[in-house]
Parts: C-alpha cells; sequence; structure tokens
C-alpha cells in the first residue's frame, strides 16, 4: 500500500476525476471484497440464494412476455420475441438497479464512513461494479433462452464486454450524480426508481422501435440508453453491429456520464461527509 | 514515523445547520462551533489523553484527527497508519461470518487483503472466538464483536491510535487485556489519542492531557495538573452542561 492513503492532510487539493480515480485503484482490493460480499450476501438467508439474481429478471419477463406477446410479438422480426424481451429486460433491470444501488451505496455505508477514513466514491464504484457482475451472471439464462429459442450464440458474443463497460460508466455516472443530488434534496433518492422505469419505457425495452410513431422515434434514440440496449442486442444475439452513429453516440454518452457524475461527487463531497 | 497535527476552527454543527436551512429556506444560518481553535502536535510514541465534559468537542475532534469530517477551517495532517477504535465493530456485517468481516475491516483500515487473510487466525486466537471462524457476527453478543473489533484495529501495527471510551467496553478481564495489547503498541513506539471520561486510566497512562470545553482548549499539559485542575472545576460545578449537536 502507497504512502499516499497511508497519510492525511486535510487540506490537499482535490481534484475532481483524478482524485477519484486515484482512490478507486488504491481501494480495489476493498472493491473486489465489496462486491463479492454484495453477490453472496444479499440473499445468503434465502434457499434459492444467488438463484434469485437470475430469476428476478426472468419472472419479470415471463410477466411481461404474458401480457405483450400478443400485442408485440409480431412487430419484432428478426428474433423471437422472448429474446428481444428477456435482453431488454436484463440489460434495463440491471441499469434501474445499478443506479438504485450506486446512489445510496454511500447513505447505506454511513455506519462506515462515520468512523473510518475510505473515500465516499469507493462505495459508490463498488455497488455499480456489483450491479454490473450481477447482469453478467443474468446472461447465463438468457444464452439459454437464445438456445432454446433456436436464435444460437452469434461469435459477437466476445463484443458484449463493450456495451457491458458503457451500462457501468451510465450505472456509476448516474448513481454519483444521484448521490451528490440527494445531499442537498433527499428526496432525489425516492425518485430515482421512477425516473429509471421511465427511462426503461423510453427504451423500447419490450417494445419494437416499429412500432413508435416516426416523429417520435427522435425521441427514443435521443435517448443514450437506447444505444446501448441496441448495441447489446446486435452482439449477443443478433450476430451484426450497430450503425455507426449509434456505437459512436453510445461511447461518447457513456464516458460523458460517468465524468458529470464525478464531476459532481467532487463538488458535493465535502457536503456530504458532513451531512452523514 | 512522525506525525503532526495543526488544526484550529473546526466546525462540526453543519448537521443542525442543515436542517434549518432545508425547514426555513435559508432564513437563518448559524454555525455551531463544536471544536474552535484547537491546535496541537503529538509526537511518535506519545500518549495524548482527552477530556472533558458531554459536548465538548472530544468525539468531533477525534472524527476530524482521523480523516472522517473535513475539518471548517485549518488543517489536519497525520502520518502513518491510523486506526479508530471509535464505535467497535462498526464496519461489521451481520450476515457474514467472522472470517470475512475480519478481512473487510482489516482492508477498510489499509490493510490488504492477502495481509489480512493470514492475520485471521491469529486475531480470533487474540479475541479467544477460535471457533467462531465461520459463524456470522449476527450470532456474536456484542461484548464478543467489541473484542474482535478491538482485536482487528490493534492487529494492523497502527502508527497512529484513536481510543475513545473503548476502556468501558467488555469485562475485567478483556479490559487488562486489552490495557496489555494498548501499552505493547505504545512500547512498539504508536502514538496514542486517548478520549475518556474515566479520570484514572488517562492519568495512568497519558504522557500529556488535553482539556476540552466547549470546543475549545482549557489546559494542555502534565497529566496529574491538568486532571486535577478538572476535578476541581466539575466539583466546584463549574461547568457548565451543553447540549451535543
Amino acid at each position: 500500500m502507497s504512502t499516499s492513503t497511508v497519510d492525511y492532510d486535510s487540506d490537499a487539493p482535490r481534484r475532481p476525476l483524478v482524485t477519484e480515480l486515484r482512490n478507486v485503484i488504491a481501494f480495489r482490493g476493498l472493491i473486489r471484497l465489496m462486491v463479492m460480499r454484495d453477490l453472496t450476501v444479499r440473499y445468503k438467508r434465502s434457499v434459492l440464494g444467488v438463484w434469485w439474481t437470475i430469476l428476478q429478471p426472468l419472472l419479470t419477463s415471463a410477466v411481461m412476455w404474458l401480457v405483450f406477446s400478443q400485442i408485440f410479438g409480431e412487430g419484432v422480426s428478426e428474433v423471437p420475441f422472448a429474446v428481444y424481451l428477456v435482453s431488454g429486460v436484463l440489460f434495463m433491470t440491471a441499469f434501474a438497479q445499478g443506479v438504485q444501488s450506486t446512489g445510496s451505496a454511500i447513505v447505506d455505508s454511513r455506519g462506515v464512513l462515520a468512523k473510518v477514513r475510505v473515500p465516499a466514491e469507493v462505495f459508490s464504484f463498488s455497488a455499480a461494479v456489483a450491479a454490473l457482475a450481477n447482469f453478467a451472471i443474468t446472461l447465463i439464462p438468457l444464452l439459454a433462452i437464445q438456445l432454446i429459442a433456436g436464435v444460437g450464440i452469434p461469435w459477437t458474443i466476445v463484443l458484449v464486454p463493450i456495451p457491458a463497460l458503457a451500462l457501468l460508466c451510465a450505472m456509476a455516472g448516474i448513481g454519483m450524480l444521484v448521490a451528490a443530488a440527494a445531499v442537498y434534496f433527499y428526496d432525489v433518492l425516492n425518485l430515482t426508481g421512477v425516473i429509471t422505469q421511465l427511462i426503461m419505457y423510453l427504451t423500447a425495452t419490450f417494445y419494437p422501435l416499429e412500432i413508435v410513431p416516426d416523429r417520435f422515434v427522435i425521441f427514443v434514440e435521443l435517448n443514450p440508453m437506447y444505444s446501448y440496449l441496441t448495441t447489446f442486442r446486435a452482439f449477443v444475439y443478433g450476430g451484426t453491429f450497430p450503425e455507426l452513429w449509434q456505437f459512436a453516440y453510445m461511447v461518447g454518452s457513456a464516458l460523458f456520464i460517468l465524468m458529470l457524475g464525478v464531476w459532481a461527487f467532487s463538488r458535493a463531497w465535502r457536503n456530504l461527509v458532513v451531512l452523514l | 514515523m512522525s506525525m503532526a497535527y495543526k488544526l484550529a476552527h473546526d466546525q462540526a454543527g453543519t448537521l443542525k445547520e442543515y436542517t434549518i436551512r432545508f425547514l426555513k429556506r435559508q432564513i437563518t444560518y448559524e454555525p455551531l462551533w463544536a471544536v474552535r481553535d484547537v491546535t496541537f502536535d503529538v509526537a511518535q510514541g506519545e500518549v495524548l489523553g482527552i477530556i472533558g465534559p458531554n459536548g465538548a468537542g472530544k468525539t468531533t475532534l477525534m472524527m476530524v484527527v482521523a480523516g472522517v469530517l473535513p475539518p471548517t477551517e485549518g488543517r489536519v495532517i497525520t502520518r502513518g497508519r491510523l486506526s479508530p477504535l471509535i464505535a467497535l465493530g462498526a464496519g461489521f456485517n451481520d450476515e457474514m461470518t467472522a472470517y470475512e468481516n475480519i478481512v473487510k475491516y482489516g482492508t477498510l483500515l489499509g490493510r490488504d487483503p492477502a495481509h489480512m487473510h493470514e492475520r485471521v487466525r491469529p486475531i480470533l486466537a487474540w479475541a479467544e472466538l477460535e471457533g467462531y471462524l465461520d459463524v456470522p457476527i449476527r450470532s456474536l453478543s456484542s461484548g464478543m464483536r467489541a473484542r474482535l473489533s478491538f482485536a482487528v484495529a490493534t492487529d494492523i501495527d497502527p502508527d497512529i491510535l484513536i481510543v475513545d471510551e473503548v476502556l468501558a467496553v467488555g469485562d475485567e478481564a478483556f479490559r487488562d487485556k486489552s490495557m496489555g495489547r494498548m501499552q505493547e503498541l505504545m512500547d512498539g513506539g504508536s502514538s496514542v489519542l486517548l478520549v475518556s471520561h474515566n479520570l484514572d486510566p488517562v492519568e495512568e497512562l497519558a504522557h500529556r492531557v488535553l482539556w476540552l470545553h466547549h470546543g475549545e482548549v482549557v489546559a494542555d499539559g502534565d497529566p496529574a495538573d491538568v486532571i486535577r485542575g478538572y476535578r476541581e472545576t466539575a466539583r466546584a460545578g463549574a461547568a457548565p452542561r451543553r447540549a451535543r449537536p
């Protein structure tokens, strides 16, 4: 462990992005521990344990399939509706849960933060990584469904980490933005669930884009999450590439959201710890 | 390794201040100074006792020194690994086993997870909890938790140890044992900040005592002198009590 994490100077300047990045690297051991804890402890008292990670989005998908397969089923031409639906629900559930847990991570660990000097962003970041790890686990049933439905698994599956990283950036960025805003308006934490749900509806998760009237398509396409999900779908079952502008929009917006979140967090940090 | 603290104008009344700001939409804005104009240095291996009535700002001061709260004014510098024995067991997770908690707590305090994996058994042995390796922490009594937490916090070879009222925890045998452990650390060159209402152990252990009242330093010097002065003031009833923020 380097001396910089051991010595402490309250006047050490805090540089947005640089300080956070350095802290996350310095505490990577702790982050790994916390991600493992999140994966194993969450369901420790339940009989099915980690299987809930897989079951929960699958059950949600099953309900949506019952409701929407008759309405939208015809509109999705390239793959069976179940594959389209499950891929969307898994991706967007991960997003919603990731934003929520990243946003509330600091409040949740206030017991530790009030006693031990650990940079608060370490908790936010590890919550986002844990959400990504949960998402990775849920890919297993998706791939199973693809095999059963006769879609198969294309070679582009090896590229899935790219949209997954964009998802991580979005979860961490928006989550830290939420955490920073919650310093001034605590209600933001309660509002987040509603907003992520709204984003989910705006993202063509369970309906095909074709049913959206032409003049509204632009709103769906402007939504960064739509570019992540489209890219994810193209790689995970399509065996194709997204359009170049979509890929560029994904990379650009992911980096922008992450930097915006970290910057806002850095600005709010001082008040944040005092409030705990 | 040496260390120096310089700290002045430290404010921790912001919780109240923010609540007021929320409720009254910034009509009133009055800072509450929990610690004010406190300046001190602690040398390597020195034991500084900190005494004062409830609400004197002792715990706030320790939180600022620990780096948990940023000082409102002034500056804090600490050199070396710091281990805060402030609220024992704060870093524990109920659902995790003793093993996992030891590793996590040690990592929180700045050690490498790999190092902590090797220290688990010695720590459990010291805390006399060998049989609890794979037992979730929630089935441990509060005394056992305090013992385990103390064992971890003093096992990480701290250069600076902040001890806030932990001398009051646990049974007599454990108290003797933890006093012994602290003595070992002091002999090994660790600096100690000892906060307590229990004046006898402070007088016995400290090389120097700081007396705080209403966030300000009343006296700073020889333990026997400062504690005598504090006792006389307390007996005379001259020390007014103030509610904590």
